[in-house]
């Protein structure tokens, strides 16, 4: 059986691997760079919001923060953005510890309420120290033409690789959180937060340790998102919808292209229907009619 | 100086009336239902909207067609707690908060489909019109907006305080258990709670009409500020809501008069973290959750 587990993911590793060399429609590949970026992104928020039950939706102010970082090193200092990608995770982390001692005080919505305040309070900073970050017109990457080493490619194929690169980043440290104590300690939160507490999990602390992991990596893919349309302004870094597609990627699976009101009916269908989401469909089918298991109730 | 001061506080005060309509609704939800409406300024837009098409269409008078987005609202509201937010009424929160976030972005983005992200204005004969007292102006059309609002919330409290239906919600609020013990049918008492919240903010929409412009995303604008305001007055708490956005009102009237135009929002931001740095339940007292 983990022979099998294993031949599955080598064969899903070589297959996305494989992609760019078989597709070549660069609107296609555009496509699959956002699926994969997003999915990221979904794997990042899903570390508070899916193991721990934190329900997030300020992580656009990590997101804001990475590309600003890398953006502001770029083009202020010449640095290259692979160092600067590393630097507004750092970033992100240490805003994550105030932003985290704030938030995680609360419970519920008032914990939701209070990080779509601090996204939005981030981005109306950004929008208002022009000095710093050029306001609301925002600015734009000086283009290299091919410079790997300045995150800039003349394929999209090899932008293709790097967000392929990222989201295995974030799978393997999910695994490896999922098979030590905290990941156990996370799904304790998630399940009760109380009776967690009460068998002695330090659960404020816990809280903020996965918070910084999450936003440390959700702040690489503001700096890739950056880097790849090669602009940057307020409202696209803090943008709320960044914040919203990390729900939606996490929920369904992100599905590139599609307007925003197909996903909002799916999104609903999914919460009257499945609120296990669309992996727990998906799993229960599997388990029905391949590996007809009984169904858990 | 002091006509500065006393002028943005004014405006302050005007527009946290509308606020407060929206936070009233949002923090009605919450105490008596226990789930957060993300997508309550979703229906601010509808109220706005259905103001302008009866304003363009019938030449009907904002204020007019309150009549008519108030009980249009309050049916939506009763079919949503009905059809879709009893469905996901549970110990866990996750799916409920995901509910109304996903109705908010489809609204949104019909909202965009059918009407088109244009801004779309009333032109009414008071729209101009303001009173002069000293140096100071007060615009006719907000004027009446804050007393109607005021009005609204009066009456809330009213209902709620004197009527027997009234008087269930808040059983329901304080102890959903018990006052289903007493033979209070919850999935009543929400829909009637849904209904007048949505209602609320339906009459929100039409009454910004005469001074404000519609458009798909104008909803966010009012909906954040709700949220701040619902903290500050303590989730759950209708007096402590409409004080906070009276203050939130007043709080960003300042901030854009003495910070910069681009700036109001900051200090309500400031005010919120700080609230929620030291007192986390809220200025309204009672415990956070």
């Amino acid at each position: 059986m983990k022979t099998r587990g294993l031949l599955w993911l080598a064969i899903g590793i070589a297959v996305l691997v494989a992609l760019p060399l078989v597709v070549k429609s660069s609107f296609a590949i555009d496509i699959f760079i956002r699926i994969l970026l997003f999915s990221f992104i979904g794997v990042a928020w899903n570390l508070m919001g899916g193991y721990a039950k934190q329900l997030s939706l300020g992580h656009a102010a990590y997101f804001g923060l990475g590309a600003y970082t890398s953006t502001i090193l770029q083009v202020d200092f010449g640095i290259s953005p692979w160092i600067g990608m590393v630097a507004g995770g750092v970033v992100a982390m240490l805003a994550s510890l105030p932003i985290g001692w704030l938030c995680f005080r609360l419970r519920g919505p008032y914990f939701t309420i209070a990080t779509i305040a601090t996204a939005q309070a981030l981005m109306l900073i950004f929008l208002k120290f022009r000095d710093l970050a050029w306001g609301a017109e925002g600015t734009t990457i000086p283009n290299l033409g091919n410079a790997p080493l300045m995150m800039q490619f003349d394929t999209k194929a090899a932008y293709y690789y790097v967000a392929l690169a990222l989201l295995a980043l974030g799978l393997v440290i999910t695994y490896l959180i999922e098979r030590s104590w905290m990941g156990y300690y996370l799904v304790a939160i998630g399940e009760d937060e109380d009776a967690a507490e009460a068998i002695g999990v330090n659960a404020p602390k816990i809280k903020r340790h996965i918070y910084l992991i999450s936003s440390f990596l959700t702040a690489l893919a503001g700096t890739f998102y950056t880097q790849y349309i090669y602009f940057i302004d307020p409202a696209t870094a803090f943008s709320f919808s960044i914040s919203i597609a990390l729900l939606q990627s996490w929920l369904g699976g992100s599905i590139g292209g599609v307007q925003l009101t197909v996903y909002s009916l799916i999104l609903m269908a999914v919460i009257l229907w499945r609120p296990t989401g669309l992996i727990g469909v998906a799993t229960e089918a599997w388990q029905r009619y391949v590996t007809s298991k009984p169904v858990r109730a | 100086m002091w006509e500065t001061v006393a002028q943005a506080v004014i405006n302050g005060l005007l527009i946290g009336g509308i606020y407060a309509l929206v936070s009233i609704g949002v923090t009605l939800i919450f105490g008596v239902v226990k789930i957060v409406n993300f997508a309550q300024g979703e229906f601010v837009m509808i109220g706005m909207y259905i103001s302008f098409f009866l304003a363009n269409q019938f030449g009907i008078d904002p204020l007019v067609s309150l009549l008519v987005s108030m009980p249009v609202l309050f049916v939506i509201g009763v079919l949503i707690q009905h059809f879709l937010i009893r469905r996901v009424l549970g110990p866990n929160d996750m799916p409920q908060i995901f509910l109304t976030f996903a109705l908010s972005l489809l609204l949104l983005n019909l909202a965009l489909m059918l009407f088109s992200a244009n801004y779309r204005t009333v032109h009414t004969s008071y729209s101009d019109e303001a009173i002069h007292i000293g140096e100071l102006y007060i615009p006719v059309a907000k004027l009446i907006a804050f007393v109607v609002a005021m009005a609204l919330s009066g009456a809330l409290w009213v209902f709620l305080h004197t009527t027997d239906l009234g008087k269930a919600m808040r059983a329901a609020a304080q102890n959903r258990d018990v006052a289903t013990l007493m033979g209070i049918n919850p999935n009543r008492v929400f829909c009637v709670a849904l209904g007048i919240a949505l209602a609320l903010a339906g009459a929100a929409g039409s009454l910004l009409m005469p001074f404000y412009s519609a458009y798909p995303f104008v909803g966010q604008v009012f909906v954040l500020m709700a949220f701040v305001a619902v903290v500050l007055g303590t989730l759950g708490n209708v007096i402590g809501a409409l004080i906070a956005s009276l203050m939130m009102g007043v709080a960003e009237s300042l901030g854009i008069q003495y910070i910069g135009a681009d700036s109001g929002l900051i200090v309500v931001f400031a005010m919120l973290l700080l609230t929620l740095a030291f007192k986390p339940t809220g200025l309204g007292g009672g415990r956070a959750r």
